[in-house]
């Protein structure tokens, strides 16, 4: 009863959506049968509860997709990759443990799940999670986490204007090569050459800063 | 020689599609790197379509309800995964990590949930902390009559039918946008996704995979000629 009281813990995070009427209700069911529902209790965020596999991927879903965006950097591959980490994850999870406990298990099917994608595309693997990268550490709905634009400028700060320019057009902003020379007043075949020899100057610094 | 590959990986990605498979070099995998890099940084990207998030929702559900066998295995990812590997994963590392975080409770996740409207019931909100205030006068909502109000910290509708008097909150429970009152169909229009509720809160229309719930109710009174509802006190 104690343990099933403590699930009710209301979930602080995760998109508008995640909120659903069935929490509530659950939520509000139990309240009732506790003797003493008077006086409601405050649930710290740390020990929070899922209630159900439904909470679980609402509050996570999003924090998975940016994660694996982050180490991909596509959609279709991180759709794919996040699917994948909720279908292994989801049917031996056992939901009665702590919102942390469940967040440090997807982060762990996911590390793998990462590792078998370049295995199985590249043989190389180009991206991994480490212990430093985290499902808590930015809110459910933030675009990018800051980390990854962080990182992003940092890198194009090291780099002579021509290069940091024509990859933010190319890669930031989604601009065509045939628009990024426009924008920068070259022909088509310049940028090209550009934009390759600009990435080989990024991924260099890399390998130094690393 | 994998330089082409290379290449054309980063093709892929600056188009936003997946990136085809290649043999990759040791001396490719920094070009990538930073490729990938550069490209989640792109506004916006982090974020999950919004029918990927409802799809993905419902065929967990489905998995999980049991609709396909463990044995099929493909219910979620598409027909490219290797099943051999799957296999593998799953019975190895996996199950240790599923071991480090507690025993295997299958049941409490394929218990299939109630439909997200209906079988709970329609939610009444009802604040810790609450007052009756007044949002019209008895005489303006007339038989049949609807009125929006707004108390800073609760936005709805009331509408008065067969003499009773009825609030809802004004806000879809999709993703939270305001309600808009259609006067000639009598319903709530939420101006995001074409979700439509009536004035008792029922959903009518969505375009969603997964049903939005009914809209939560209000207490609603009449006293001293006027219509009161019960919310949280707050910005006048």
């Amino acid at each position: 009863m104690v343990d099933a009281a403590r699930r009710v813990a209301r979930m602080a995070r995760g998109p508008g959506q995640g909120r659903s009427s069935f929490t509530k209700s659950r939520a509000e069911e139990q309240v009732a049968d506790e003797p003493s529902a008077g006086t409601p209790l405050l649930r710290v965020v740390s020990d929070e509860f899922y209630p159900d596999w439904e909470a679980v991927y609402r509050d996570n879903v999003a924090r998975v997709y940016r994660l694996m965006f982050a180490k991909v950097g596509n959609r279709p591959d991180a759709e794919d990759l996040t699917a994948e980490v909720f279908a292994t994850a989801l049917r031996p999870l056992r939901v009665s443990a702590s919102a942390a406990e469940v967040r440090a298990y997807l982060l762990v099917t996911a590390r793998t799940v990462l590792a078998g994608h370049w295995r199985r595309t590249l043989g190389r693997e180009v991206t991994t999670l480490t212990d430093e990268d985290s499902l808590e550490a930015a809110p459910a709905d933030a675009p990018t986490s800051a980390d990854t634009a962080g990182r992003a400028a940092a890198m194009l700060a090291q780099l002579p204007e021509s290069y940091r320019r024509i990859l933010e057009l190319r890669f930031l902003e989604s601009c065509s090569v045939r628009e990024a020379a426009t924008a920068m007043g070259i022909s088509v075949t310049y940028a090209k050459v550009l934009q390759h020899r600009a990435l080989r100057a990024a991924a260099a610094l890399r390998e130094v800063s690393e | 020689m994998s330089r082409r590959g290379a290449r054309r990986f980063v093709a892929d990605l600056l188009r936003g599609r997946r990136p085809r498979s290649f043999r990759a070099q040791d001396t490719d995998v920094d070009d990538l790197r930073a490729a990938i890099t550069l490209r989640s940084a792109q506004p916006g990207s982090g974020v999950p379509r919004e029918e990927f998030v409802a799809d993905l929702h419902q065929r967990l559900a489905d998995q999980l309800a049991g609709k396909h066998s463990t044995e099929d295995a493909e219910p979620v990812r598409p027909a490219r995964v290797d099943t051999t590997r799957r296999r593998l994963v799953a019975a190895s590392s996996l199950a240790a990590a599923a071991a480090a975080v507690g025993a295997v409770a299958d049941h409490v996740l394929t218990t299939r949930t109630p439909a997200p409207d209906g079988v709970a019931g329609p939610q009444t909100l009802v604040p810790n902390t609450g007052s009756w205030r007044t949002v019209a006068a008895s005489a303006d909502l007339t038989e049949g009559g609807v009125q929006g109000f707004d108390l800073g910290t609760v936005v709805g509708f009331v509408s008065r039918t067969g003499g009773a008097l009825r609030a809802v909150s004004g806000v879809c429970t999709h993703l939270g946008c305001r309600l808009a009152l259609d006067v000639p169909t009598r319903q709530l229009d939420c101006p995001c996704h074409q979700t439509s509720f009536a004035l008792d809160g029922e959903l009518l229309r969505h375009q969603l995979r997964v049903p939005p719930p009914a809209l939560p109710q209000l207490e609603v009174r009449e006293a001293d000629g006027a219509v009161q509802i019960y919310a949280p006190p707050g910005p006048a």
